[in-house]
């Protein structure tokens, strides 16, 4: 095997589409022609104007679970972020304009110290990242109480404009969602930093041995995670005019759904952001092709937590074992009993 | 790193105990006034709480200002807690358990969650709390499992919806209902009132999910589902809904790709108001009418609360009266009302005042 070969073969690996990526794609595209032909309403305009926003915030919070996942954590305090943030920018300005850029900056300020509070907690305290997550997750409600009594205010005019005005056709909070899942892949993917994170998410101690600053790269995933819950929350705060208090509450299983159905392992190590981000829009699709169906809330609720469970299947379940158990056998196992 | 540890367990756990104190807050009532202490209040000396089972929006916080505004004419009542179940069914039953464990001797519970609240509303009951349900029904009998359910009627909300309907759109039309959590007894009587008034004209078509659309009266979810009950009915006339405020910025992405709004007839909310405001000129189809969003529906359960606890006088009425507020076809009982002056989530209708609404900021 001569050198450039070698070097092909790594290119082509780093070009490589993952299969998170597309199972998801498939998936989506089999769910938009599903959605086309069995409730054409879904796809249509107004349906899809409607669902993309929350698809984009979605998204973005989905990004930051999955840096959170690929260091073998998970982020339950995406509900308490996503619901302060969305006080913060709406209860602070209280309809003036004027006061909409400190609010934004007090957001963000709030989330970077969240981030490190719970970056602390786990690497220093060795605390477990669900415990950790869940108490900051309180914290962020007891603040968001005490800031706003559980109120917030309408969204400012500015704020509304920011995110939901249009370029080429689409509200901007869209675009909000793809330049997110963009530079964060480029960011996990690209860059050396990236890659560093990834092989510290993969195997901690092995990183440790070779130099790389662990504790840093963990820290700054759950630093990253709450500045994407921010910037989602900014976003939502915009697309709905009168938030509640509590707007944070359906991200959090969510968030962890896409990330699986993205491929990204629970265990830690390599993480699919563009595919966590595109199950986001999975997911929604799939709300609005079951609500455009006209079927019982029981029955659309039952049919969303089966494609989940089906989505989640295809990478939990080690279908090998199971192949094996039943007797259906792979061709190379045929091939090696030949042999 | 030892010193880290412990200086960050210390940190987390002072922090933890800080938010446990905000989380349920404690308030304090004046008891200075005397004079003018109204009949509901009597003599014994209380202390009492007040448990809502979602607090989050601007509704709840009226509301339960509402309540703070009524204990506070009554000495008697020495101090109020307060407990937000945040829509977490464990929560909101294990708030009423605290409060029993705090020694309250009335208290006045929003059961969201519906039947699933029984239990616990028994065993503060069986503890000898007065227990005074309000405006969800969580099944039970009065005198046995609580002492009593102070409802609204909401059948007579959804016909006084019907009526109007019946009177501006004589023609018939598609009517789509949207209500809050799958099951709650509020939309399950609107859309029975509703049916009582339309339900034999053939005219009339009921279009969707059967009673009503689930929102949650969550404005993100409303608009997921406005959003695809738009798409799904090219054709919609009217649509009710028992939250007005939480559909406007459904409404408004509608609008902007160019949907016509329909009839509406719903609650009041100052958003709603102005939104009917800027888009009359627009929107030729486009009437509104709204029944008061009853804030003080809780002043009501609170009076029966104190009455029965201190023994003052109990009140005559026991469900409180649905009312017509606005009609922007006929003007009366008052034409659409916009205060722009004010923030969008105040509630007009309230006997609180717009202004003061605005005010309020912490439990």
């Amino acid at each position: 095997m001569s050198s450039t070969q070698v070097r092909e073969v790594k290119r082509s690996a780093r070009l490589q589409i993952s299969r998170g990526m597309k199972t998801v794609l498939a998936g989506t595209i089999i769910l938009y022609i599903a959605s086309a032909l069995l409730a054409p309403t879904s796809v249509s305009k107004v349906a899809q104007m409607g669902m993309l926003p929350f698809a984009a915030c979605l998204a973005i919070v989905g990004l930051g679970q999955t840096l959170v996942i690929q260091q073998g954590g998970i982020d339950l305090s995406v509900a308490g972020a996503v619901s302060l943030t969305v006080v913060i920018v709406t209860w602070g300005p209280d309809r003036h304009d004027n006061r909409l850029i400190p609010a934004v900056i007090a957001a963000f300020a709030a989330a970077i110290i969240t981030g490190f509070i719970n970056g602390a907690l786990i690497t220093k305290t060795k605390l477990n990242s669900i415990v950790a997550t869940l108490g900051v997750n309180s914290l962020l409600y007891g603040v968001m109480m005490a800031l706003s009594g559980g109120s917030p205010r309408r969204t400012t005019e500015r704020l509304s404009h920011f995110t939901n005005d249009k370029i080429f056709g689409l509200p901007h909070s869209i675009y909000f969602g793809i330049i997110c899942a963009i530079v964060v892949t480029i960011l996990v993917k690209r860059t050396v930093i990236g890659r560093r994170f990834e092989a510290v998410g993969a195997n901690p101690r092995a990183a440790l041995a070779t130099g790389l600053k662990v504790g840093r790269y963990q820290v700054g995933a759950y630093v990253m995670a709450q500045i994407l819950y921010c910037i989602a929350g900014v976003v939502l705060g915009g697309v709905i005019s009168q938030p509640t208090a509590y707007q944070g509450d359906d991200y959090v299983l969510p968030s962890v759904a896409i990330v699986v159905l993205g491929g990204t392992s629970l265990l830690g190590g390599r993480g699919f952001p563009a595919a966590s981000a595109l199950a986001a829009l999975f997911l929604k699709q799939l709300d609005m092709f079951v609500l455009s169906l006209g079927v019982p809330y029981g029955v659309r609720t039952l049919v969303i937590s089966i494609s989940l469970m089906v989505g989640i299947a295809l990478y939990a379940v080690n279908w090998r074992s199971i192949r094996s158990k039943v007797g259906v056998k792979t061709k190379e196992e045929r091939q090696l009993q030949a042999a | 790193m030892i010193r880290f540890k412990s200086r960050a367990a210390v940190v987390a756990s002072v922090i933890s105990v800080a938010a446990l104190t905000i989380a349920t807050s404690v308030v304090a009532s004046s008891s200075s006034s005397a004079a003018g202490v109204p009949s509901w209040c009597g003599p014994k000396k209380i202390t009492m709480g007040f448990t809502d089972g979602f607090g989050g929006n601007s509704w709840r916080l009226v509301t339960t200002a509402a309540v703070r505004e009524e204990v506070k004419l009554c000495p008697s009542v020495t101090k109020l807690y307060y407990a937000d179940g945040q829509g977490k069914t464990d929560k909101a039953i294990s708030d009423i358990k605290g409060m029993v464990a705090k020694g309250v001797k009335a208290l006045v519970v929003f059961p969201d969650a519906g039947q699933a609240m029984l239990p616990a509303l028994r065993s503060a009951y069986k503890a000898g709390v007065v227990t005074v349900p309000y405006r969800v029904w969580a099944g039970g009998t009065a005198g046995k499992d609580y002492n009593l359910f102070v409802g609204s009627d909401f059948v007579l909300a959804g016909k006084l919806w019907g009526e109007w309907i019946k009177k501006n759109l004589p023609n018939g039309g598609n009517i789509l209902r949207i209500s809050g959590p799958a099951g709650n007894s509020q939309g399950a009587d609107e859309s029975k009132g509703l049916a009582q008034v339309l339900g034999n004209d053939p005219k009339y078509k009921f279009i969707g999910a059967d009673p009503f659309e689930v929102t949650g009266w969550d404005p993100g979810k409303t608009q997921e589902v406005l959003t695809a009950a738009i798409a799904k009915y090219p054709n919609i006339d009217v649509i009710t809904s028992d939250f007005g405020p939480s559909m406007v910025s459904a409404l408004q992405a509608a609008v902007s790709s160019g949907w016509k709004v329909p009839a509406i007839a719903t609650s009041d909310g100052n958003v709603l108001g102005c939104f009917y405001q800027d888009n009359k000129a627009t929107q030729p189809n486009f009437k509104m009418m709204t029944i008061s969003t009853q804030n003080d529906h809780s002043r009501l359960a609170t009076d029966w609360a104190i009455a029965l606890a201190t023994g003052g006088k109990t009140p005559k009425e026991k469900a409180y009266p649905s009312t017509l507020f606005e009609d922007s076809v006929s003007g009366k009982p008052s034409a659409v009302q916009c205060r722009k002056d004010l923030p969008g989530d105040v509630y007009l209708s309230a006997k609180m005042s717009g202004d003061a609404q605005a005010k309020l900021k912490t439990n």
